[in-house]
């Protein structure tokens, strides 16, 4: 339950946070942390325009996109404490939930029938799909070593036994950002602040989505980057006292948030072509980790 | 007393022939249900008190006295054969109509004659227990599903894929001739009993491949699988629902019979298995991402289930390699149960392709494109198809993927490090089937129901009739029953493992019920899931009551003059992913350059499809060769009938001579 509080809360500014983080780095005043939320309490009270090609897929997606998101959510623990639902595998759920949502927000942008959004579908579609193996590479090595197979409680085994386990949590801290990035459509697979539909991956598939769908979609997007963030964070915290881990918690959640504006500010985006094998490389970082997995338990012998 | 239904149900088939064009359906339909109930009742009785002593005897062949055993396998398979035989020909009701103006009454004769012995000869391969008969009841299945196959006769290319159908199945025969010969060679005996003695004797491995090959050709395992994606598209979308649905399952069953005999070097043959199996899964749905057909598209996508429930096998066999009776259930708990699942969506995709097909008399997906407007009861039906399929809560699939992904974790705790990276390895590939399978079920369901049409259709599509949506429904009403009453499934399930071989004697369900517990608790997540759907929903419902909607164009990025050819197609969704996999998806594209001097140029066209890589680089190269080969024996069959009459004396003589010298014994 505590996780449920603690995501929301970083959701909340970490959004807020990048933007901030981007407008300082780039010379400009900018707007407040909590910009992002004023943009969806506005968005959530306009009316909302279809376009007149779309059928009640259109309608329906968003409200599952953001549902599959609080979905995962609930299943994310805190340290010691786990998450509002929690059960052995509950990965594979977190994992597959979030690809229900991500079925239906790319069929919506099918919906509208527009060439340019189908062609930010379909890299959605390619991207995430690229993404998975890595994460479920991840979650089975810590699996492995652990001897667990829920969230809470590999996260919580994560650290006993070697402290070689750390550097492994720090390549896993790469391996889930990156996940991240690729989710939520971030530099350096996809550059939200680009103007020209040609080149956008998610925003291109959200062109047609106003009022109070595009504010669950923009939530949703918020929720999501926490969510990832509370994952690394578990990498780290493990059975600490709640009056560490709660603290390090939003100390991770603003590092990492500051990270992605820094990332944001000073990189290009990488080219279409390239953006695969980026996510190639990330598949190989996890199976780094599996190798090292291996080495603290001496499989290798 | 059921026996003597189901022989009297054989018997009168014949008589399809006799009844006139409007009778036949109906007649059919009829049989089927006696079948369907006669054996159904043989099935649930044999699932709730186990194998009857005194199996029925059906006939002597050859002095062999041929048995009906019905054991707690077989049981589930004619379970599941029934249920998508049922939706099938009832589907076929409403599907064949078109069909039955043109078509005369030996030939719908034919159809019907053949679908109900299609149905007849795949319970019999699940009941029969002696090699002789197993092989003439598995001949008399292929040929009537080549005879269902080659309905549509006036097509060439439905002819071609019916030969190469019939072709392939028979070197499958000849694999599992092989094998019953080389066990009846060791033991003298051809009934599966005899399989006990052999693989206590001898070495389990290459039998057992033999086996694997045979069946995995029925099944579709790569490199085995090219008949299906040529075949299914073939045939009209009732044979190719319970096709895709049943008759790929029974080379599951045949494995499952196979491995219920083994002995020994479970681990290595669990490991040869999983290793086809995910290069089956990754390959199938790789090339169901790419084709444009939506019937081979669905084809490719049986490929990769396959390649699922192999895993499942794989599993189990090493979780009998290791001693881990966790993981002979989850393993084969999790294919057992993704079979069920398979044959239900696959089924239910295959049928509400079959009324797109109906309506729009292209398999195209390219040309098609917002039939969810006309046609909005089958688009929801494939959506639920296409959501099941690529395993995503709060479907069916999702069950039986957590299952085999819970195995996939349990045999992680093996000690040996092979077997561990194997396991890895295989938890990639499943995450990549299951992101690839999202990726082809966006494409193809946005395609064809989404957006706008992209060409003009002679006959504007109208949603089918009532009779083609019913059989729809049941299973999606059977689907929904699996994700949300996974409990009684795995239960039934856990009784079909438990009674399957004597060696197993020993695992009981109850050491699964620690992992049966998280598995059954699945449903209620999903039901959390749609409970938080719902609230959302209404939540927003409330927010935008009193707003006011309106309705525009889409966005066109400023261009004023959008149309309908500019949607994103099939094709292009689907060209980065083929880009990136040219190695393997090869496209061959047909156009013509533009020439130096062409300053006017002309009207052009481009093409463009997709080549199997295994069937083009491997088997096409072997087959060629064959065929030059045998050139060179043309000149035995020369057409003349003299030679023939003189190949007759000449073989007579031979026979003479060798008794004479009493070489023959």
């Amino acid at each position: 339950m505590l996780s449920l509080i603690l995501i929301i809360v970083a959701a909340a500014f970490f959004t807020g946070v990048i933007l901030r983080v981007k407008s300082i780095a780039s010379g400009r005043k900018g707007p407040g942390i909590f910009q992002p939320l004023k943009d969806v309490a506005r968005l959530f009270k306009k009316g909302v325009v279809y376009s007149e090609t779309t059928s009640f897929i259109f309608q329906i997606a968003p409200t599952i996109y953001f549902s599959s998101v609080v979905m995962a959510m609930l299943v994310v623990p805190f340290g010691q404490s786990k998450g509002f639902v929690s059960f052995n595998g509950d990965f594979i759920f977190f994992a597959y939930v979030l690809g229900l949502g991500k079925f239906f927000s790319i069929i919506s942008a099918m919906d509208t029938g527009s060439s340019f959004e189908g062609m930010g579908a379909s890299r959605e579609a390619l991207y995430s799909m690229f993404a998975e193996p890595a994460f479920f590479i991840l979650m089975g090595s810590i699996a492995l070593l652990t001897g667990f197979t829920s969230f809470q409680e590999m996260f919580a085994a994560f650290h006993i036994g070697s402290y070689i386990s750390y550097a492994l949590a720090i390549l896993g801290t790469f391996v889930l950002m990156m996940v991240a990035m690729v989710e939520n459509s971030r530099m350096p697979i996809d550059d939200p602040k680009t103007h020209l539909e040609l080149t956008m991956v998610h925003e291109v598939m959200i062109l047609d989505n106003s009022g109070f769908d595009l504010g669950l979609i923009l939530t949703a997007g918020y929720l999501k980057f926490a969510i990832y963030g509370a994952l690394v964070v578990n990498m780290f915290i493990g059975m600490f006292p709640y009056q560490y881990s709660i603290p390090m918690f939003f100390v991770i959640q603003l590092v990492l948030a500051t990270g992605v504006g820094l990332i944001e500010s000073f990189m290009a985006r990488f080219r279409m072509s390239h953006n695969a094998q980026f996510i190639f490389v990330l598949t190989s970082v996890s199976l780094l980790i599996f190798f090292g997995v291996l080495l603290i338990l001496g499989k290798f012998a | 007393m059921e026996i003597s239904f189901f022989i009297l149900a054989l018997i009168l088939s014949f008589a399809i022939f006799f009844l006139p064009k409007r009778l036949q359906y109906g007649f059919g339909l009829f049989l089927h249900s006696i079948v369907i109930v006669a054996t159904s009742i043989l099935a649930v009785d044999a699932l709730i008190s186990g194998t009857s002593t005194d199996p029925p005897l059906l006939a002597n062949i050859l002095g062999n006295p041929v048995f009906l055993v019905i054991d707690e396998l077989s049981a589930f398979f004619i379970l599941v054969i029934n249920f998508t035989m049922f939706t099938g020909a009832l589907y076929a009701g409403g599907y064949l109509k078109l069909y039955l103006a043109k078509k005369n009454k030996t030939e719908m004769g034919l159809h019907f004659f053949s679908f109900l012995w299609f149905h007849i000869s795949m319970l019999l391969v699940c009941m029969v227990r002696d090699g002789l008969a197993f092989l003439i009841v598995w001949e008399v299945m292929s040929l009537s599903s080549m005879l269902l196959v080659i309905f549509d006769h006036n097509n060439p290319k439905t002819l071609n894929a019916g030969i190469n159908y019939l072709v392939q199945m028979h070197i499958s025969v000849t694999f599992l001739a092989i094998g019953f010969i080389w066990v009846y060679s060791q033991t003298g005996s051809l009934s599966f009993d005899a399989f006990q003695d052999y693989f206590g004797a001898n070495s389990n491995i290459w039998l057992f491949l033999i086996f694997f090959t045979g069946f995995g050709i029925k099944a579709g395992f790569v490199p085995l699988h090219t008949w299906l994606p040529h075949a299914h598209p073939a045939a009209p979308s009732h044979v190719s629902g319970v096709m895709s649905g049943v008759i790929v399952k029974l080379g599951i069953y045949g494995i499952f019979r196979i491995i219920s005999f083994l002995k020994a070097d479970f681990l290595l043959l669990g490991e040869i298995v999983i290793s086809i199996s995910v290069l089956t899964g990754v390959y199938g749905i790789l090339n169901a991402a790419v084709h444009r057909d939506f019937k081979q598209m669905l084809a490719y996508c049986t490929i990769e289930n396959i390649g699922i429930i192999g895993i499942g096998i794989g599993l189990g066999l090493m979780g009998i390699g290791n001693g881990s009776p966790v993981l002979y259930y989850l393993g084969f708990g999790g294919a057992l149960l993704h079979v069920l699942n398979h044959s239900l969506f696959k089924s239910l995709l295959f049928y509400s392709a079959g009324s797109v097909y109906q309506q729009t008399h292209t398999r195209d997906m390219d040309h098609l494109g917002g039939l969810i407007r006309r046609m909005p009861k089958t688009a929801v039906l494939f959506l639920i198809g296409a959501l099941a399929i690529g395993g995503l809560p709060p479907f069916n699939g999702f069950v039986s993927e957590f299952v085999l992904y819970s195995g996939l974790l349990e045999g992680l705790k093996s000690t040996d490090i092979s077997q561990i990276s194997l396991l890895v390895f295989t938890l990639a590939g499943l995450s990549i089937i299951g992101g690839i399978s999202v990726l082809t079920f966006t494409k193809t369901f946005g395609t064809i129901f989404l957006g706008t049409e992209r060409r003009p259709l002679h006959h504007k599509p109208v949603e089918v009739s009532a009779i083609m949506l019913v059989p729809q429904y049941l299973i999606v009403a059977v689907m929904l029953s699996v994700a949300f009453f996974p409990q009684f499934y795995l239960n039934t399930i856990g009784n079909v493992l438990s009674g399957m071989g004597n060696n197993f004697a020993l695992y009981r369900v109850s050491e699964y019920s620690d992992y049966s517990k998280s598995i059954a608790n699945i449903n209620l997540y999903s039901l959390l899931f749609m409970a938080i759907i719902a609230l959302s929903w209404f939540a927003r419902s409330l927010v935008l009551r009193n707003k006011s909607n309106k309705i525009q164009p889409t966005w066109g990025c400023a261009y004023i003059a959008p149309n309908n050819r500019m949607q994103y197609t099939g094709k292009s969704f689907s060209k980065s992913l083929s880009k990136m996999f040219s190695f393997i998806l090869i496209e061959e594209k047909k156009y013509k350059e533009l020439k130096a001097g062409e300053i006017f140029p002309e009207n052009r066209k481009h093409g463009s499809h997709y080549h199997d890589f295994i069937e083009t680089r491997f088997i096409n190269i072997i087959t060629h060769r064959l065929v030059y080969a045998s050139n060179y024996f043309k000149f035995i069959q020369n057409g003349r009938v003299q030679s023939y009459v003189w190949y007759g004396i000449v073989f007579m003589l031979t026979i003479f001579m060798l008794t004479i010298f009493n070489t023959l014994k």
